[in-house]
């Protein structure tokens, strides 16, 4: 029970901050006890319910006293539940003592001191307990079965799930230093620091998977580390062979590594994971053979020639030469302690400046601190509090402030993230898409230090790799046509980041042969997307590229060019509240431009009044808001009302009449018009106020309101009430919009 | 809980705890597994172009949770809210995993009661009275007979809570 109280990561449930672990739940309980009164029954069903959460908590080697007083707690709350229903004095002063003793078991678990004393008044722990969820190592490990010739395994997810789940994020995070170490021994084979790193990623990867008995990926990443500690100790050297192997071997750890995801989500879980290994293994021992005649000296590992080479790999390893004694104390891998909730970054990074936490931890300290600076500006505009005529409280109360807002800013600050794992994925991307192509590509890579909310880093990872399939597949030329044009046979991919205004632009330009704007123009006018007498400029031409059902593919590759194009892009980017621009000259290249927020938790909203509600718009959509003057606004048969900005038709939406709900100003002069706008289509909102600009902390709205798309999410504004964060795009492409355009074409009928 | 097969109501409700609690004249109770907490009634922003049981969104202690109204749920007459109305914060699994906090405005709170097998019967056929659906069984208590709410159904039901008269097919929009 306590696992379904876990958020999904996008925002899904409207409960913050995942599961509680067992102090958490514990100090809820505290909270509730000091509410609660003899006679009444306040706080009992949420200390019921807290502790129904923590009996269902799984925790690893708890104390039996633990297990036995959760028991007495339950049948004090079960007979007071049966019973009155109502706390008197006696079960209140036991609940506060029980609730002091089981925290000194928490914290006795934290310090290594000795568990408390039993309190002799709750009567015997007489109750021992057999079924401790006790961890036991040795029977924990899942059995290696074979099928064909490729080992399998399956995964203890009762007992192992919070290893594995770690397993799994350390994995993954390894996966990526292996590959982007790959990327630079390309270039540079004989960079030592990085061998080092990646020899150090299988290797702790080897020891994570042989401590959950995971034996398939153990002995493979036991062989490539092998090779690896080969090359670090300079008796092979790297060779395009070396980095295929590296390639191949990553690719299958990742493939184990994703396989154990997919069973830690819900997929088949128990089933058994087959990655094919033995032709890696059997390759990596080659490599590890055949490349050892080249020093002079001959250590003692090379006694592994002893193996046969059409061996099947083997279900322990075969190899025993001690060759993964790490060089550097640095090397060594944080074997011990799996379950400890902090440790040491892998990469040994020696100055140790970081720890890893749990991202929903993290989530629900933002959310917290979101919390209190809310209930820190109630208490500040309390009335009462405000007439209290000393100096000395109003600097009390500022310093406050301050410290509240210097806190929300280091809990933000704390989920940046840069923006490199990112764009490093891209450098395989473009290499791996140039090669299959054969064009010849370099990727330059700036501000891969830029910041960015983690959230938004992992949803900004679709849209760039399409926007690089775009660019590798029909921006760049093959070479030959390069060549005839004068370029240089090699094509350039650009990708940058950097911060500007507040958010973070990201830029993706190619020197390839940029857009055609005839050719879009007729494409979209034989997509019916435009007139064929509509006049456009050469930038808004190109702009249509992002238009649904767009796409100029010539040829259909396997990667690009299936329909879905640009339009993707575009609403992802959209999706994160951003922005995407195009320029491109024929001939010289294309840049797409990407402005997004950097976070997706906070944005800067415009807070409106219509009648007695409030909403907020997001800032970075709003073009301009003003009070119409007289003549401004046309209505237009057909069409709807109509403002005039600067020579602009922009079509009205009355938000009021639009969400059903009362206005206050029925006279357009009274009111004010906020010009919103999504894509290329923009609209003008009909509020009655502007309450001003704020920063807010998004929340979901969750589940129940999933079908509907009207609001982005919500926010707990300055007095602890709701406000409903617009959905723009909604608002911008609502149907009288529509109706409009349709009556620009043909004669609508009036909406 | 299992999930039900539709329509079959009978020995659906288990024996336990529940909280118990009034609507119009009738008492209902609700499993107090699935009750989270007990709040007093408090602001509530409405949320725009939702069916009118959906009263709105509150802020409960930092998380937005939505509030439904169970008269309008139930289709009983409106009524004003007297100082006694509470909402009580139910707690449901979604059927695509984790759990919702939904709360629900109530005339007023009874108490915590258990129900043995014995005080239970599943519910008869009110002949498609809209809240059928809903009921898990009926249990009987010194002579007065309480209703007892599927947490699920009422509060996960499936197309209920889409947008009223949605309208918003693609645009194929170009600019103004």
């Amino acid at each position: 029970m306590a696992c379904d109280l876990m958020t999904d990561n996008d925002h899904g449930s409207p409960i913050s901050g995942g599961p509680l672990d067992a102090s958490q739940l514990l100090c809820r309980i505290g909270e509730e006890l000091a509410f609660v009164t003899p006679g009444k029954d306040n706080g009992l069903l949420p200390i019921n319910h807290f502790l129904l959460d923590l009996e269902e908590l799984p925790v690893a080697e708890i104390p039996e006293a633990w297990t036995v007083g959760l028991r007495v707690a339950r049948g004090w709350i079960d007979v007071i539940l049966d019973g009155p229903g109502l706390f008197s004095e006696n079960s209140i002063r036991r609940l506060n003592d029980w609730h002091g003793f089981m925290s000194s078991i928490l914290d006795s678990r934290a310090s290594g001191r000795g568990l408390p004393a039993w309190p002799s008044d709750w009567g015997e722990p007489a109750a021992r307990v057999e079924d401790l969820p006790a961890v036991d190592p040795a029977s924990a490990p899942s059995g290696t079965v074979s099928d064909g010739n490729e080992p399998s395994f399956c995964l203890n997810l009762d007992e192992d799930l919070e290893l594995l789940n770690e397993f799994h994020s350390e994995s993954l995070e390894l996966l990526q230093t292996i590959e982007q170490g790959v990327l630079v021994l390309e270039s540079n084979p004989t960079d030592t620091e990085t061998v080092n790193s990646i020899f150090r990623a299988f290797h702790t990867f080897k020891g994570g998977a042989g401590f959950l008995h995971l034996d398939p990926p153990r002995n493979l990443a036991h062989e490539l580390e092998t090779v690896l500690d080969l090359v670090r100790r300079s008796e092979l050297h790297i060779d395009s062979g070396i980095i295929n192997l590296i390639l191949a071997g990553g690719d299958a750890l990742e493939q184990f590594t994703r396989a154990i995801g997919a069973q830690l989500q819900g997929i088949a879980p128990g089933s058994p994971i087959v990655v094919p290994t033995s032709e890696i293994i059997r390759r990596a021992k080659a490599a590890a053979r055949g490349e050892t005649e080249a020093p002079s000296c001959s250590p003692p590992e090379r006694s592994l020639t002893d193996a046969p080479a059409s061996q099947i790999p083997p279900p322990e390893q075969a190899i025993t030469a001690p060759v993964h004694q790490p060089a550097a104390p640095e090397a060594t891998p944080p074997p011990a302690a799996p379950a400890a909730p902090v440790r040491e970054p892998v990469g040994g990074d020696p100055a140790g400046g970081f720890v890893k936490l749990d991202t929903a931890k993290l989530d629900s300290l933002v959310d917290l601190v979101g919390e209190l600076v809310v209930a820190q500006s109630m208490v500040v505009e309390n009335s009462e509090v405000q007439a209290i005529a000393s100096s000395q409280f109003v600097r009390q109360l500022r310093q406050l402030r301050r410290i509240t807002s210097d806190l929300q800013n280091t809990a933000m600050s704390m989920r940046m993230v840069p923006v490199r794992g990112a764009f490093q994925k891209m450098t395989r991307l473009v290499r791996d898409l140039a090669a299959s192509g054969g064009k010849q590509i370099q990727l330059l890579l700036e501000g891969e230090e830029t910041e960015l909310d983690r959230n938004m880093v992992e949803k900004l990872g679709d849209p760039l790799v399409h926007m690089m399939r775009n660019s590798v597949d029909h921006g760049i030329e093959s070479q030959d046509e390069r060549m005839a044009r004068g370029k240089p046979a090699q094509g350039t991919i650009r990708l940058s980041a950097a911060h500007q205004r507040g958010g973070i632009v990201i830029r993706l330009s190619d020197d390839g042969k940029g857009l055609d704007p005839a050719r879009i123009r007729a494409k979209a006018i034989e997509r019916g997307l435009i007139r064929v007498d509509t006049e456009m400029d050469a930038s808004e031409i190109v702009s249509l590229i992002f238009l649904p059902g767009f796409s100029t593919a010539e040829a259909v590759t396997d990667l690009s060019g299936r329909g879905v194009g640009m339009d993707v892009v575009r609403s992802n980017i959209e999706g994160l509240s951003g922005k995407i621009e195009v320029q491109s000259v024929p001939g010289e290249g294309t840049t797409f431009t990407l402005l997004l927020p950097l976070t997706l938790a906070i944005i800067d909203g415009m807070l409106v009044g219509v009648g007695d509600d409030r909403y907020i718009i997001p800032t970075l959509s709003i073009r301009e808001s003003f009070r119409p003057q007289p003549g401004m606004v046309s209505t237009i048969q057909g069409r709807g009302e109509v403002v005039s900005v600067r020579g602009r038709q922009t079509p009205l939406l009355r938000l009021g009449r639009y969400l059903g709900r009362p206005a206050r100003a029925t006279n357009l002069e009274d009111a004010i018009i906020v010009v919103v706008e999504s894509g290329d289509a923009a609209r003008g909102l009909v509020v009655d106020e502007l309450l001003g600009k704020q920063e807010v902390v998004i929340k979901s709205l969750g589940q129940t309101f999933r079908h509907q798309n009207l609001l982005a999410g919500s926010a707990v504004l300055g007095d602890g009430s709701v406000g409903l964060i617009l959905d723009v795009d909604t608002l911008v492409k609502t149907p009288a919009h529509q109706n409009a355009i349709a009556a620009a074409t043909a004669a609508a009928p009036n909406p | 809980m299992t999930t039900p097969p539709p329509n079959l109501n009978a020995a659906l409700a288990k024996a336990g705890r529940y909280l118990t609690f009034g609507l119009g004249v009738e008492i209902y109770g609700l499993p107090v597994m699935n009750v989270r907490e007990i709040i007093r009634l408090c602001p509530i922003t409405p949320v725009p172009r939702m069916p009118d049981f959906i009263k709105g969104v509150i802020n409960l202690r930092g998380t937005v949770i939505p509030v439904l109204d169970l008269r309008a749920k139930f289709q009983m007459p409106e009524a004003v809210y007297s100082e006694r109305a509470c909402i009580i914060v139910v707690q449901v699994r979604n059927p695509t995993g984790g759990s919702t906090l939904i709360g629900s405005i109530v005339d007023t709170v009874e108490e915590v009661v258990q129900f043995n097998e014995s005080q239970l019967e599943p519910a008869p056929d009110f002949g498609g009275s809209p809240e059928t659906q809903f009921i898990l069984g009926l249990a009987t208590l010194s002579g007065s007979v309480k209703t007892l709410l599927d947490p699920e159904k009422v509060f996960l039901a499936e197309g209920l809570l889409t947008l009223t008269p949605a309208q918003a097919p693609e645009p194929q929009t170009t600019h103004s």
